[in-house]
């Protein structure tokens, strides 16, 4: 064991490029004994690649890691590498079962108590929890369903999971990434005081977290990557609040391409009033021909649930919206579809794409009957007319008759994108439009959209990347608790300007 | 996702998606060639028993096959048909009209596929279940309506010549099964309804939000299929002569392994109205020549599951190493 001042684990010039394009450029980074080490970073700045990689997800192109003094070749490292080294994990996504009792969520994987016959040994099996549980400092019934529990005590049990195991604490590392982004502000603020106790009793916690204040708080040291670099190791109140957003960002970013002011006032395509629903509480604003309005906001602000209410996929409970010059009072996606409206939602994979369909019956699914001549479809010009988008939106597929799911992320995006565009809609919401995005691709979709705004529509983007809003987006709101917290507008977009506002007010109002 | 040799891969495919017509024809020539079969299996006479007896299977066949690309399930064709040839021969009886047996037949299975679809798109009702349910009831309609007796009097006789006529050498309702398999397949391939059915048995979420009215395109496959279910009744009716109450429900699992058969050729990977054409061609000439050959009927069963799960099996195995969709898996 490491009783001294010296790192536990230490990681020595990680380097990972996806397809050319390097994501991370020799990182080094070091976890020590009982601290609590955030790592921060824009999105695209590496630091979900470098988790991967400690992982083993993603296999490194170089570098090693060195645990409790034993090295590993970060190339060809696996999840299993990465378990016996003492690594835990608790992802963002969801890894716990709801429906489940708590002690069922802190046995399936390792196992439970077994009599004869492989009779589950209840008892012991709530002993057991029970101790985890008190160990963890986690105040629950070992029997109660997961869900029923709040949710900060839910991520502990998460936590209580992945480190049940350990043979002493503090002889692993435990890296959490982003745990709070989904809760609510006390919830977080219980979480956060639950890591503290488990680091000031030896247990090292990596720690990934977009909000700044509360790594300020918690963190005995930050390391800042940009551009898949390591651009900063500071120790705790080294650093305030607006030098932590320099670093971040990495000086000024200012804003471009935004469409002149004059135009805008002209032509609403979208206006909204105290328009209410969902996880929207009171949101007012006006989108114009031309225009590229972005939203941000943290995780149920209510960004993602303005463009369902717009689009109809979510009820409006209260308020008003208009679409053109008409009141939009969709009761279905359909209705929105028939306004001609478009709408890209953030889950891909279950929402948009029909992933064994063809790349052609993907691409003019919602338009497929323009080729119905009354008695059967135009098979030849449908084709021709798939071929031409294809070109026109870049989209790399073996063939039109493709499968949808032989496509990279990107190019399934494009072909999404895309079967909006041709209908010619005059308001286009995005939902997190360039999540798992290539760069390339990336540069695509804006250029398409872009396109769309200058002959005519509106696009209306809720995005977690500032620095993409900033360079894409004519004014930008910021969304807090389901309202409009902030608006900047022309020069002020720029992704310092959004960083501090996302993080300056103090968590809803 | 661009391969070295798209020819080689190109003919690959081609293999693949003719494999099980190809398995057919070597099928026949086989039976055709047996010492044991060679007197009996190549004759007119048993080509038209044999595809006599396909036809209502195709029917009943179809009515599978369109829930299952909306992606539910629809286990009561068999019985619906069962109970449409019941009704439909009572009525038909009583009428003297060969006009009002096929309606009847077919309003039956209207009827049905309308009640399926309301279950499981108002109701919410798993299709599994609700099926399942639906199957029980007609049972119970059907031992009630029949008293568990074949309706043989006064069947009209119009409907009687049309199920003994033959034209081109095969039975006129193997012709008039294959027409509605044309017509299922017009639907699916040359309109756009059938590629909202594809769009919704693909990803309900993502038909929802492109505007697609998943229910409605959900309660229509429902329907279409009961149609076919009821028509088949009307067929088994025409065939037979006789409306008998125990014939339909052993309809449904044989239609089932002609869709999941039919999976894995044409168009590999997907429902397709062709492929389960030719699954039950492959499955009607093994069995009569299995019969003819004088083996135990349970080698029928053995060879039927073992064709069906061989069938699947490695076209999966095929398929998870080209990264495709399983439609089967």
């Amino acid at each position: 064991m490491n009783d001294g001042r010296g790192p536990l684990l230490r990681i020595a010039g990680a380097s990972k490029a996806f397809a050319g394009n390097p994501a991370l450029s020799g990182v080094d980074f070091d976890v020590r004994p009982g601290e609590i080490h955030a790592l921060v970073g824009s999105n695209g700045s590496g630091k979900s690649t470098l988790i991967k990689i400690l992982a083993g997800i993603y296999s490194a192109d170089s570098g090693t890691l060195e645990m409790n003094g034993a090295v590993h070749d970060l190339r060809g490292f696996t999840p299993a590498a990465a378990h016996a080294a003492a690594l835990r994990f608790v992802h963002q996504e969801r890894s716990t079962f709801g429906d489940l009792s708590v002690s069922d969520n802190l046995s399936l994987g390792r196992g439970y108590e077994t009599g004869p016959m492989a009779c589950i040994r209840g008892q012991a099996v709530r002993a057991r929890t029970q101790a985890v549980l008190t160990r963890f400092n986690v105040d629950a019934d070992p029997d109660a369903p997961l869900a029923s529990l709040p949710q900060s005590a839910q991520t502990m049990v998460a936590i209580a999971r992945a480190l049940q195991d350990q043979p002493e604490t503090g002889s692993g590392v435990l890296v959490l990434d982003e745990p709070t982004a989904p809760l609510p502000p006390d919830e977080a603020d219980l979480l956060l005081r639950a890591l503290r106790r488990y680091a000031d009793s030896g247990q090292p916690i990596v720690f990934v977290s977009h909000r700044l204040e509360e790594i300020l708080e918690v963190a005995d040291r930050i390391t800042v990557l940009r551009d898949g670099c390591r651009v900063a190791v500071s120790g705790k109140g080294e650093l305030d609040h607006d030098g932590l957003v320099e670093l971040i960002v990495g000086g000024s970013v200012t804003g471009n391409g935004h469409a002149d002011v004059a135009r805008r006032q002209a032509d609403p395509v979208l206006r909204s009033r105290a328009a209410r629903g969902g996880a929207v509480r009171d949101i007012s604003l006006t989108v114009c021909r031309g225009e590229v309005v972005g939203l941000t906001g943290f995780v149920g602000s209510g960004c993602s649930a303005f463009l369902r209410l717009v689009f109809g996929a979510q009820q409006l409970e209260g308020g008003e919206i208009e679409i053109g010059d008409a009141p939009a009072r969709f009761r279905s996606p359909r209705d929105g579809v028939r306004a001609d409206v478009a709408y890209v939602p953030a889950d891909r994979a279950s929402h948009a794409v029909f992933a064994g369909e063809s790349v052609k019956d993907n691409l003019t699914v919602a338009s497929v009957s323009r080729y119905w001549n009354g008695f059967r479809l135009r098979h030849a010009e449908e084709l021709a007319d798939v071929r031409r988008d294809m070109e026109r939106f870049s989209i790399q597929a073996p063939s039109a008759s493709a499968p949808l799911l032989n496509l990279s992320g990107g190019n399934q995006q494009k072909v999404v994108v895309a079967r909006w565009l041709r209908r010619r809609p005059r308001l286009i919401l995005l939902d997190e439009p360039t999540q798992a995005v290539d760069v390339g691709a990336r540069a695509h979709l804006w250029q398409a959209i872009r396109r769309a705004c200058d002959d005519g529509a509106a696009a209306l983007v809720a995005s977690s990347d500032v620095e993409e809003l900033a360079q894409v987006c004519d004014r930008v709101a910021i969304v807090r608790a389901g309202r409009i917290a902030h608006e900047v507008d022309g020069d002020d977009v720029t992704s310092e300007q959004l960083v501090e506002l996302l993080h300056s007010a103090g968590p809803a109002s | 996702m661009t391969v070295s040799s798209p020819p080689r891969r190109r003919l690959l495919e081609v293999c693949e998606a003719h494999a099980l017509t190809g398995l057919t024809v070597v099928l026949i020539v086989v039976f055709a060639l047996l010492p044991a079969t060679q007197e009996t299996f190549p004759t007119t006479g048993n080509l038209q028993v044999t595809v006599g007896a396909q036809a209502v299977l195709l029917a009943i066949s179809l009515a599978v096959l369109l829930p299952l690309i909306a992606n539910v399930w629809d286990f009561s064709p068999g019985a619906t048909a069962g109970l449409a040839s019941v009704l439909g021969a009572s009525y038909g009886a009583s009428s003297g009209s060969v006009t009002v047996a096929v309606l009847v037949a077919a309003g039956t299975g209207l009827a049905i596929g309308l009640v399926n679809g309301v279950l499981v798109t108002v109701a919410k009702i798993n299709s599994v279940i609700a099926t399942f349910g639906m199957t029980i009831l007609i049972a119970g309609i059907v031992q009630w309506k029949s008293d568990g007796n074949s309706i043989v009097e006064g069947i009209p006789q119009g409907l009687l010549d049309f199920g003994a006529a033959n034209f081109l050498g095969l039975p006129a309702v193997a012709w008039l099964a294959f027409a509605l398999a044309a017509a299922i397949f017009y639907l699916l391939r040359h309109t756009p309804y059938g590629r909202y059915l594809y769009a919704v048995g693909s990803s309900r979420p993502a038909a929802t939000l492109v505007g697609i009215r998943v229910d409605l395109v959900t309660l229509s496959a429902f329907v279409i299929g009961g149609l076919m279910a009821g028509l088949a009744g009307a067929l088994q009716l025409a065939r037979s002569g006789a409306g008998n109450p125990t014939i339909g429900p052993g309809f449904t699992l044989p239609a089932f392994a002609a869709v999941f058969l039919g999976a894995i050729a044409i168009t590999p990977g997907r429902w397709n109205v062709w492929g389960m054409v030719i699954a039950i061609v492959f499955l009607g000439a093994l069995n009569s020549g299995l019969n003819l050959a004088g083996v135990d009927p349970y080698i029928n069963n053995f060879a039927n599951g073992f064709a069906l799960l061989t069938g699947v099996g490695v076209a999966n195995l095929i398929a998870r190493r080209r990264g495709r969709a399983l439609t089967t898996s």
